[in-house]
Parts: structure tokens; C-alpha cells; sequence
């Protein structure tokens, strides 16, 4: 399907500050694609510029192949769901949401029929002659997804429209936001801090920070593949081993750590290869994908990946840790490490099959994890804990 | 034991500070009260005792006044007109606020709030010559609008008027978020659109108060208007000008109705200001995601503080009217028998006196009092009120002529200042128009009204 | 530059930024900008009647200044008395007036924020909105009536015993200053209730913990508190005493005139537009320099003196 809405080159400026730099994104026709970012990574400039607020300092911002230079607002093709909302306080429901109708002059009977029928899909059926105030977080957070829907817009912006609500409403608009997208079929661009709400939602993911894309893919890429160690730290849990590379080939690299020589995927990107041997490395690993290895601790890959495990199989690395808490999450257990030479205290979960771990707090333990499920990645910036 | 009273330092100086704040609101309402009063004693110069009867027939003068009539319907045009033009002038001045440059931001504001801060009369002043120059500039006839006391009084009151509504705007503005504006751009409505469903209909409140705000300060200005008024004449002009000439009680009649006027714009401006603050509670609980069951606004005419004020306001107006025109009649007479009465007791007094001193220059002196008893009064209360007009002095040294000796040979000192025993004068014919009769029942001070008229 | 405006106008849309441009620039340039520059320019001109206004003879002069200080055109020997003598009596007057009513609503203004509770303060606070309601020539009149030879005032001395005729209050400016001090009290009491309100109760329950005695917590806490409050107050009580019309019309005595009254006078009597523009030029600048003299002494800025 061709590009909908299209990034080239777009940077942003706010006197000497960058808010966006060499923006290059493509969004195709009918997909949720969302922007996830900490605050202040300039999201909401992206949003803005696209729906008409702000002018790029630079490059170019199209939409259905049209550039949208010096087209204002409101005559773009895209509705904008604000952080806040911004319903309009003094109207009724009904004159919310056919707002849009109103300023092209539709008639009254007209406007009527069309709230019907967004309240009917936003399941607020009946509840047009509210005033906004009469409503729910959750109901005005559908009145105004409606609102934007009236004016049939080619694309929708959403701007962290769930920040508000509680934890609860927010995993139940999650699902109804997938399904009115699924139903209306237009673009969704979804901007959001919170990593679940992207990975559970979108069909694309863009990772930004300080007002660089880090890296765009589909959800499972930005959890299993980082390309940098910004989205590895930022998305999901991790834990960090930081070291030098010995050696490298086109898919492992070894990276001497204080925990010991670790052996982790080579991460590419854009297809090129990261690191060379001698290059300051993070090595990363889920604590899902740490386990706990039978027998004395080796500090050796090598040797390591010869021996055999009688309960994990074969494991890549090994590290000697010493379990300093456990904490019982009933599906989960997590457990928390210290290992000589990390700052950080090295987390590990494992699924709760019903026996006991039968481990206890220091007690010496070696850990243990494969190669491809760690990945090697260039010393970069972190995301803030 | 019952608890005794202890007198404490802190005591003492909480009893006198609520002494000082009770003796400084005697010292805001006392004037009022008392001018207020004087509006319905039947005496003829205003005063609160001793009050003689309750009367509204002052008012009936007022009504009778075709200057007052045509001055209070040029102050209520003037009135609207300064409405008209200083609320979207405030509006357009508080919208550029927001807009100008941060480093212009200053300047910008120093100039629009600086007509509060410039003495009126100065105002006045620079408009009446600004428009001339202008129409001289274009060669225009001097009944154009740029001689006209009207358009100037409007341009002259509404600059700094524009001001005050100004400032109501810029703190309603202040709470206002810019995202509705921008959400409705984003739905496709114009600048112009969104500026009208979005942003007039956020105001409203503060355009109504503004509005108010504006004609009041219009309705009771003075310093600028006396400049550019030109030929025309306002309530309030006309008001100095019959002060200024001398003082009778039906100026309080027309001040107590002033004043009832002004409180009522002022209790509606009071009403909107609250009404408007607590919308704004409600609008900020909304923006905090508190779930809010709103009330619905009620229709403003309904609202209870609005109704109470039109009640007492109706109330009060029919039964002082009813108060005022029952027993009247009785009364005075009453009044004037008891002064006849006292005025012969002097009399009597005087002679028995005179005749007990039997020398000639002091029982001529009496005799004269007698018959000139009217003049003689006049002569004594324009020593004191007189003086209040420069214009009247010299009127007032014609009348010494006869005054002065009976004065200073008056055995009581105080009837000098006490202008209404005089006989002759207490039966005031009812029919005749305002001006005539204050001339019959003349003290010092009527007299200088007729002759006061505008100057 | 260029750019602002073309963002201006993207912003606003045609329609509305000519409305904003055309009626803020009437308003700054017709209405208050250009008036007082013409004036300034009229105050130094020669006298002439209208129709020669424009004209060789309507010619530039500061013989209207000249006027206010030597009361002659041509020579400078001796002083114009009786202008210079009524203007500083104005002034004067004007700061008297204006220590007047700080010393007495100080007081009122915080026992009203402090002092005073509940419904009594609402009730205070909304009764003061009254007479600030009631236009100044009636206030000037009710001070005419209680101040008069048999008015209230006189009465209750005379019947008290305090005098044995009555005291001519008008002639002796009592009445003026007391009208004048009555005028504008409310314009005083508001700035400073309302900055003395906004005071942290607990500061002043602080400070008299720590054993401050009253006069100590005034000094350091509450009026440092209450600046902008009582500089706004005193910039609008002396603008307005000082340019007051009203009340010195109606309650001024025959010998005694405000500078006002001497413009009010070139203009409707002696048909001197000229000096009158000279000398509201004059009171223009006294004010202008009052108010930047507040500014600089309270270190305030001017939207904390006109709200
Ligand atoms: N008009 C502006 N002028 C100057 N700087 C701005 C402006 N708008 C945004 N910025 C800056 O740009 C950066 C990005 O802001 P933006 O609002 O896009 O953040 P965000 O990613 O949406 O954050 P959040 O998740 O908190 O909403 C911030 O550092 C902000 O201070
Ligand atoms: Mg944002």
C-alpha cells in the first residue's frame, strides 16, 4: 500500500533548540503506527507539525503524496486528539462530536444523524444531550475520539489520549481504540510514553529520543532486535553488562565484562554491522531469559558452551551471582541478583510452575543465558530508569 | 467561679481596631445616609433635622426638570455607545496581549493601560482639540461629527474605559485553553468560526461584565466629560451645574436615584463576576477530570440575588411613593401652624424685650425684623451657603445690605442659620413648575437656583 | 518582521487580524497616542481663535509655560503667584490627601483580611463595593450638605457646645479635603485588601511565634507583603485628588481653587485653549513623574499599579 503520511528529512527548531532532527518516516494507508518516546523527546512537535500547527524548520511533511507546506490546520486531511482533549465545555455531547458538520454548514437534521451514529460506534448510545462535564474520563476520552472521527479525517493523531486514566480504563480503551481503528480502517497516529500501550496496539512502533527516531519496526523487532541501546534499555526490562568487544563476526560478538566474557548477538543497523573489536559494548539481556545453571560458575563462553546442563540445556554464558531478593508476583518470580563488578543488581524472572524455587537469599548461584537471546549493542545512551 | 472578662493588652487593641473599622464605615455610608434622607424631608433646604415631613415631592420636581429628562437620555446614549466601542476595544486590546513579541510585551501594555493612570480632565482636553484639529485638517463644517459633544464624549470616556474592560478580558483570558482553539481548527472550522463558537462564547461572561463595567464608569464620569460635552449636557453635567449653583433637596432626590441606579448596575456587575467565578471552578474541576455533575446555568433572570434586588428595589420604590404622598398635606400644615406659632412667640418676645430696653434704635431694628423677616432670613443663610458659589457673591453682598444689622442685633444666634420660619413662605403652591415654586418657597439657596440654570 | 506578520496573520486568518490590527491601532494611535502629542503641540502655540488655527500666526511658542511661571508673556520679573501658588497647593493637598487615606485604610484593609471572619467579611468587603459605586459629584454634594452652615455637622457642635456659631468649613477647605479624602478612599482600601488577603495567614502566626511584637510584624512581614498593593493605592488615590474636578468645584471656597479648576477655567472662560493645554500638560507630566517616582521607590512593576 502506498505512504500515507511521509516524513522527509523534517527537523525541528525552537530558536537554537532541536526538538526534531532529520525526521525520515513513512506511514502507510490504514496502519496504527505510534510514536513512543520519554517526555520531552519532541512527540508532540512531530504531531504538531504533521497536523498543520507548526511549520518544519526544514523538510518536508506530505500527506496522500500531497506536500502540506503553507496548508493550514484546518484544511488538512487529519483530526488531532489532544493530551488534554480539549472537548469544547460549552457544547453538549452531540454538538462535540458534529462539530466539524457544523463548520461546513451541515444542517441540523444532518448533524443529529451523524452523532447517532458515532455514539452507536464509541457505545455511548443515548447520551448526546450531556453537557462534556456530565461524562466519564473514559466516555469523554471516546467523545472526543468521535469528535475527530466526524470530520473524516485520512488520518487520526492521537496525543497520549490515555495518559489520564487509570490503569484499569486505560488497558479497556486500549482494546476499543484497536477495534474502532479496525472498523473505521484509517490511519492512527498514536503518540504515547508507555511502551505497553505501543507494543500492544500499533502495526509500527517509532522509538524516539531527543528528537531522533532511534529505530521503527513492528513491536515484536523493538522488544527482541534493539538496534540501539537507547530502545534496549528503554523498552521493556533489561539487564546491563557493559564491556569491551574481543571479537566479532557478522552475527556474535564477545564482549569482555566484569561479569566475564559474554557472547551475544551482533545487532545490525540499517543492515550494517555495529561493532568492531576494541569498541565499548553493552551486552543486554532480558531477565526472562536468564536462567539458573546447575553446577560451579564458568567464567568461560567457551567452555560453557560445551558443557551440558542437566535442567536448562545448553547455555552460551555463564555468571556467578549471588541471590541478594526474591520477590513472589504469583505468576512470576523475580529474583535479584548481585554479581561482582555490576552496579546494577541483575534481575531475573522466572514462571511460577507451581514447586518451590528452593533457593534462598545468599546463597551463591551461577546464572546463565544463550547468545541469541542477549544482544551486543554500541555504549549509547540510556534511557532515564 | 464564672470566667471573669480579662482585660488584655490584646484585648484592648482588638476592641480599638473594630472601633476604627466601625467609625470608617460610618465615615463611607454617614454622607450618604444623610444625603439620601434629605431627599424625602419636606423642608426646603436639605437637611436631617429636623426632619419636618416625609415627602417625595422632590422627585416630582426632577420629573418635572426637561434638562434633567434630556440629560439622563444623552448619558444613557452616551452610555451605550461607550459600551459599543470599549468592550471590543478592550477585547482586540487583551487579544493582542497574547499576541504581540515578548520583548514589544511592555511597551505594548504601558501604553494601553496608561489612560487609567491620566488624570481625566486631561483626556478630556486632548480629545476635544485631537478631533478639532482633525476637523479643521479636512475643512469640516462645525456641526460635523468632530465638533459633535456626543462623538467626542463616547471617544473621549472610552479611552480609558477601553482599559478597565481591557483588564477584565486579559484576567478571563488568562484561563483560557489555547487547545480549544486549536481543536477546532483542526476539525476544519475558519479563524473566523472558531474565534466565534469557541472563543466569543468562552467570553461571554466577561463581555457582560465588561459591558456593565463600561457604562457605569460612563454613566457617573464627570472630569472628562465636562471637557467634551461641548454644547450638550449629561446627568452628570447637569448634576454639577445645579450643585455648583446653589443646593436644594431635590438634588439628593436625584442623587438617591443615581445612587440606586449605580447599585443596581453594580450588584448585576457583582452578580456576573461571581457568576463567572464560579463557572470557572466548575471548568477547572472539569479540566481535573473530577466527575462533575454540572447544574445547568440558570437563565440569568432568575438567578436570586437578581430577583431579591428587583424585589426590594420594587418594594422599596412603592412603598416610599405610597409613604410619601399619604398625610403630606396634614403634615405640613402641622409643620407650618407650630412655626407661626413659634415665629409670633418670638415676636412677642422681641417686642416685650424691646419695649423693656425702651430705646428707640433697638425697637426700629425689630420692627424692621418683622416686617422683613423673609429678607432677613435669606440675608443670614446666604452668609453661610451663599459662599458656596462663587458666582453669588455678589448677590449675596446685596442681600447683607438688610441682613447684617438684624443679624448681629438678633437676640438668638442661631436663628441666623435657620432659613424656614419665615411666615410667608411655608404655603408652596403645588402646581406651578419646579423652578417657580422653588422661587416661592426661596431660602438662600433657591433663590440662586433659578437664575442658576446651565451655564 | 515580515515573517511575524505573515505568521500573524496565518494564525488569526484575514478577517479577524484586520479587526485586531484596525481597532488596537485606533485605540493606541486615534485615541491615545496622537491626542496627546496634538495637545503637547497645541500647548505650544500661540493663542489665536480657531479659524486661524494652521495659519502663520498659530506659530510655535512656550509663552503658555511661560505664563505658569512668570503670569506674563513678556517679562520675568516677577512670579505667577497665584498659578504657581494653587499648583502647589494641588500637589500638596493631593499627597496629603493620599497619606490620609493610606493611614486610614491600612488599618481597615488588614483588620478586614485578618482580623474579620466569615460571613462578616464577606458582608464588609461587599459593602465597601457601595459608595465606590457612587458617582464623585454626589459625594461631593452629601459632604456639601452634612459641611453646610446648619448642616449635621454644625448642628451637632453647636448643640454639643464645642462652638457657639457656626464654623464655616467650607471657606476654611476642611470640607475640600475631607470630600477629597472621602472620594478616592475606596481606591485605596481594594489594592490593598486584596494584595493584604493574598498574605499567608501562618506567615504572620510564624512571626508571632518567634515573639515579633505587632508593630515588628507589620514592618517586616505584612506591608513588605502588601507593597504593590499600597503603591497602586497611592498612585491612583494621588492621580485622582490631583486631577479631581468634582469636588473642589463643589467644595472648594471662593478663594481657593485647584489646578484644575485654572484649566477648566482657560478652557471655559477665558477661551484659552492653549494655556489650558499647557497646563493639563503639566498636571500630565506631575503624573507621569509620580508614577515612575512609585515605580522606582517601591520597585513595582507598572501591571501591578493599574489592575
Ligand atoms: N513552542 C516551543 N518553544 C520552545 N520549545 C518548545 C516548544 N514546544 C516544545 N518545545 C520543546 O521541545 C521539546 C519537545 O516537546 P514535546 O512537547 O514535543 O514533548 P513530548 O515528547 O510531547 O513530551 P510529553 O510526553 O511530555 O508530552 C521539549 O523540550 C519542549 O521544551
Ligand atoms: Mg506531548
Amino acid at each position: 500500500m502506498s505512504a500515507d503520511v511521509q516524513l522527509d528529512e523534517v527537523w525541528i527548531r525552537f530558536g537554537d533548540f532541536v526538538a526534531a532532527r532529520d525526521i525520515n518516516i513513512s506511514i502507510r494507508q490504514g496502519e496504527f503506527f505510534s510514536f513512543l518516546g520519554p517526555s520531552g523527546c519532541g512527540k508532540t512537535t512531530l504531531l504538531r507539525a504533521v497536523s498543520g500547527f507548526l511549520q518544519p524548520s526544514q523538510g518536508r511533511v506530505s500527506i496522500g503524496g500531497r506536500d502540506m507546506a503553507g496548508i493550514g490546520p484546518n484544511k488538512r486531511p487529519t483530526a488531532l486528539i489532544f493530551q488534554n482533549l480539549a472537548l469544547f465545555p460549552l457544547m453538549t455531547v452531540w454538538e462535540n462530536i458534529t462539530f466539524a458538520l457544523e463548520v461546513r454548514g451541515a444542517g441540523r437534521a444532518a448533524r443529529r444523524k451523524k452523532a447517532e451514529e458515532l455514539l452507536e460506534l464509541i457505545a455511548l448510545p443515548g447520551q448526546g444531550e450531556k453537557m462534556v462535564s456530565e461524562l466519564s474520563g473514559g466516555q469523554r476520552q471516546r467523545v472526543a475520539i468521535a469528535r475527530a472521527l466526524a470530520a473524516e479525517p485520512s488520518v487520526l493523531l492521537l496525543d497520549e489520549p490515555l495518559s489520564a486514566l487509570d490503569l484499569k480504563l486505560r488497558q479497556h480503551m486500549r482494546t476499543e481504540l484497536r477495534a474502532i481503528q479496525r472498523r473505521v480502517g484509517i490511519t492512527f497516529i498514536y503518540i504515547t510514553h508507555d511502551q505497553g500501550e505501543a507494543l500492544t496496539m500499533s502495526d509500527h512502533v517509532a522509538v524516539m529520543s531527543h528528537g531522533v527516531i532511534e529505530q521503527v519496526g513492528d513491536g515484536n523487532s523493538i522488544y527482541n532486535r534493539p538496534e540501539s541501546a537507547f530502545v534496549a534499555s528503554f523498552v521493556g526490562e533489561n539487564n546491563l553488562f557493559s564491556g569491551t568487544v574481543a571479537a566479532t563476526d557478522d552475527a556474535y560478538v564477545t564482549v569482555d565484562s566484569p561479569a566475564g566474557r559474554l557472547r551475544a548477538r551482533h545487532a545490525m543497523r540499517g543492515g550494517k554491522a555495529q561493532l568492531a573489536a576494541g569498541d565499548s559494548a553493552f551486552v543486554f539481556v532480558r531477565p526472562e531469559s536468564l536462567k539458573f545453571a546447575a553446577g560451579a560458575s564458568s567464567a568461560s563462553a567457551e567452555a560453557s558452551s560445551t558443557e551440558a546442563s542437566s535442567s536448562t540445556g545448553a547455555l552460551d554464558n555463564r555468571i556467578g551471582a549471588r541471590i541478594h531478593q526474591q520477590e513472589f508476583e504469583g505468576n512470576f518470580w523475580q529474583v535479584f541478583c548481585d554479581v561482582d563488578g555490576v552496579d546494577k543488581r541483575v534481575k531475573l524472572s522466572m514462571v511460577n510452575d507451581g514447586a518451590s524455587m528452593g533457593r534462598g537469599p545468599g546463597e551463591e548461584v551461577t546464572l546463565g543465558f544463550n547468545a541469541d537471546l542477549a544482544v551486543a549493542l554500541p555504549q549509547g545512551e540510556l534511557a532515564a530508569e | 467561679m464564672t470566667p471573669r472578662f480579662i482585660l488584655t493588652a490584646e484585648r484592648v487593641r482588638n476592641g480599638f481596631a473594630a472601633l476604627f473599622v466601625l467609625g470608617f464605615f460610618a465615615y463611607l455610608f454617614g454622607p450618604l445616609i444623610i444625603m439620601g434622607v434629605t431627599a424625602f424631608n419636606s423642608s426646603a433646604f436639605p437637611r436631617m433635622s429636623p426632619f419636618e415631613c416625609f415627602t417625595v415631592e422632590w422627585f416630582d420636581v426632577l420629573a418635572n426638570d426637561a434638562k434633567l429628562v434630556e440629560g439622563l437620555r444623552n448619558s444613557l446614549f452616551i452610555g451605550v455607545g461607550v459600551v459599543l466601542l470599549a468592550v471590543p476595544l478592550g477585547l482586540s486590546g487583551a487579544l493582542m496581549l497574547t499576541q504581540v513579541k515578548e520583548r514589544v510585551r511592555p511597551w505594548y501594555y504601558t501604553i494601553v493601560i496608561s489612560p487609567i493612570l491620566v488624570p481625566g480632565v486631561v483626556l478630556g482636553i486632548s480629545t476635544l482639540l485631537f478631533w478639532d484639529r482633525i476637523g479643521t485638517m479636512f475643512g469640516a463644517s462645525r456641526d460635523s461629527i468632530f465638533y459633535d459633544g456626543f462623538f467626542l464624549t463616547i471617544i473621549g470616556q472610552a479611552t480609558f474605559i477601553s482599559a478597565y474592560t481591557m483588564l477584565v478580558f486579559i484576567s478571563r483570558l488568562q484561563r483560557f485553553d489555547v487547545s480549544q482553539e486549536e481543536a477546532a481548527l483542526d476539525l476544519g472550522a475558519t479563524h473566523v468560526q472558531t474565534f466565534r463558537k469557541i472563543l466569543l462564547p468562552f467570553l461571554k461572561p466577561a463581555i457582560l461584565s465588561a459591558a456593565v463595567l463600561a457604562f457605569l464608569a460612563s454613566f457617573e464620569n464627570y472630569n472628562t466629560t465636562v471637557f467634551t460635552i461641548v454644547s450638550e449636557s449629561t446627568l452628570t453635567t447637569f448634576l454639577a451645574g445645579k450643585v455648583r449653583h446653589g443646593i436644594n433637596p431635590s438634588i439628593s432626590a436625584l442623587a438617591v436615584i443615581i445612587v440606586v441606579i449605580t447599585l443596581l448596575g453594580a450588584a448585576l456587575h457583582e452578580v456576573l463576576k461571581r457568576r463567572e467565578a464560579a463557572a470557572e471552578k466548575e471548568t477547572a474541576r472539569i479540566a481535573a477530570g473530577e466527575l462533575a455533575r454540572r447544574r445547568r446555568v440558570k437563565p440569568f433572570a432568575l438567578e436570586p440575588a437578581v430577583l431579591l434586588i428587583a424585589l426590594v428595589f420594587v418594594a422599596g420604590l412603592g412603598s416610599a411613593y405610597f409613604a410619601g404622598t399619604i398625610g403630606v398635606e396634614e403634615c405640613k400644615a402641622q409643620v407650618k401652624a407650630e412655626k407661626i406659632r413659634q415665629a409670633q412667640e418670638r415676636t412677642r418676645q422681641r417686642e416685650a424685650k424691646a419695649m423693656f430696653q425702651n430705646a428707640p434704635a433697638a425697637s426700629e431694628a425689630a420692627g424692621q425684623q418683622i416686617q422683613s423677616t423673609d429678607k432677613s432670613e435669606r440675608a443670614g443663610v446666604s452668609q453661610f451657603q451663599g459662599i458656596f458659589d462663587v458666582g453669588n457673591l455678589k448677590d449675596q453682598a446685596g442681600a447683607d445690605d438688610g441682613g447684617d444689622g438684624a443679624a448681629q442685633q438678633s437676640p438668638l444666634g442661631t436663628e441666623n442659620f435657620n432659613p424656614i420660619f419665615a411666615p410667608q413662605n411655608l404655603s408652596p403652591p403645588i402646581d406651578s413648575s419646579g423652578d417657580n415654586r422653588n422661587d416661592n418657597r426661596s431660602d438662600g439657596d433657591n433663590r440662586n437656583d433659578n437664575r442658576g440654570g446651565d451655564q | 518582521m515580515f515573517a511575524y506578520w505573515q505568521n500573524f496573520f496565518r494564525k488569526h486568518g484575514a478577517a479577524l487580524s484586520v479587526f485586531l490590527l484596525a481597532s488596537v491601532g485606533f485605540w493606541i494611535f486615534m485615541m491615545i497616542l496622537l491626542p496627546q502629542a496634538f495637545m503637547l503641540d497645541f500647548s505650544l502655540r500661540a493663542n489665536v481663535p480657531p479659524p486661524k488655527w494652521g495659519s502663520d500666526a498659530h506659530h510655535y511658542t512656550a509663552e503658555h509655560y511661560r505664563y505658569m511661571l512668570y503670569g506674563s508673556a513678556q517679562s520675568v520679573d516677577s512670579y505667577n503667584f497665584v498659578d504657581l501658588s494653587v499648583f502647589a497647593r494641588t500637589i500638596v493637598a493631593a499627597i496629603f490627601v493620599t497619606l490620609i487615606d493610606l493611614a486610614l485604610c491600612y488599618p481597615v484593609a488588614y483588620y478586614l483580611a485578618h482580623a474579620a471572619t466569615g460571613g462578616w467579611r464577606r458582608l464588609m468587603v461587599l459593602s465597601l463595593i457601595v459608595p465606590f459605586w457612587v458617582n464623585e459629584l454626589l459625594r461631593a454634594f452629601a459632604f456639601k450638605i452634612m459641611f453646610g452652615g446648619n448642616g449635621i455637622i454644625n448642628n451637632a457642635l453647636l448643640w454639643l457646645g464645642v462652638i457657639d456659631q457656626p464654623y464655616d468649613f467650607i471657606r476654611n477647605s476642611v470640607a475640600l479635603y475631607s470630600g477629597l479624602s472621602y472620594a478616592y478612599i475606596l481606591l485605596m482600601i481594594f489594592p490593598i485588601y486584596n494584595a493584604v488577603e493574598s498574605l499567608d495567614r501562618n506567615q504572620i502566626e510564624a512571626a508571632r511565634d518567634l515573639g515579633s511584637p505587632w508593630w515588628r510584624i507589620h514592618k517586616r512581614v505584612v506591608i513588605p507583603h502588601a507593597k504593590p498593593g499600597i503603591t497602586s493605592g497611592c498612585t491612583m488615590v494621588f492621580m485622582l485628588t490631583a486631577g479631581a474636578l468634582a469636588a473642589p468645584q463643589i467644595l472648594g471656597g471662593p478663594s481657593s481653587l485647584w489646578f484644575t479648576q485654572i484649566i477648566y477655567q482657560a478652557f471655559n472662560q477665558a477661551g484659552n485653549w492653549a494655556r489650558g493645554s499647557a497646563y493639563a500638560i503639566i498636571l500630565l507630566v506631575v503624573c507621569i513623574l509620580f508614577v515612575l517616582l512609585m515605580m522606582r521607590v517601591f520597585k513595582v512593576k507598572l501591571g501591578e499599579i493599574a489592575r
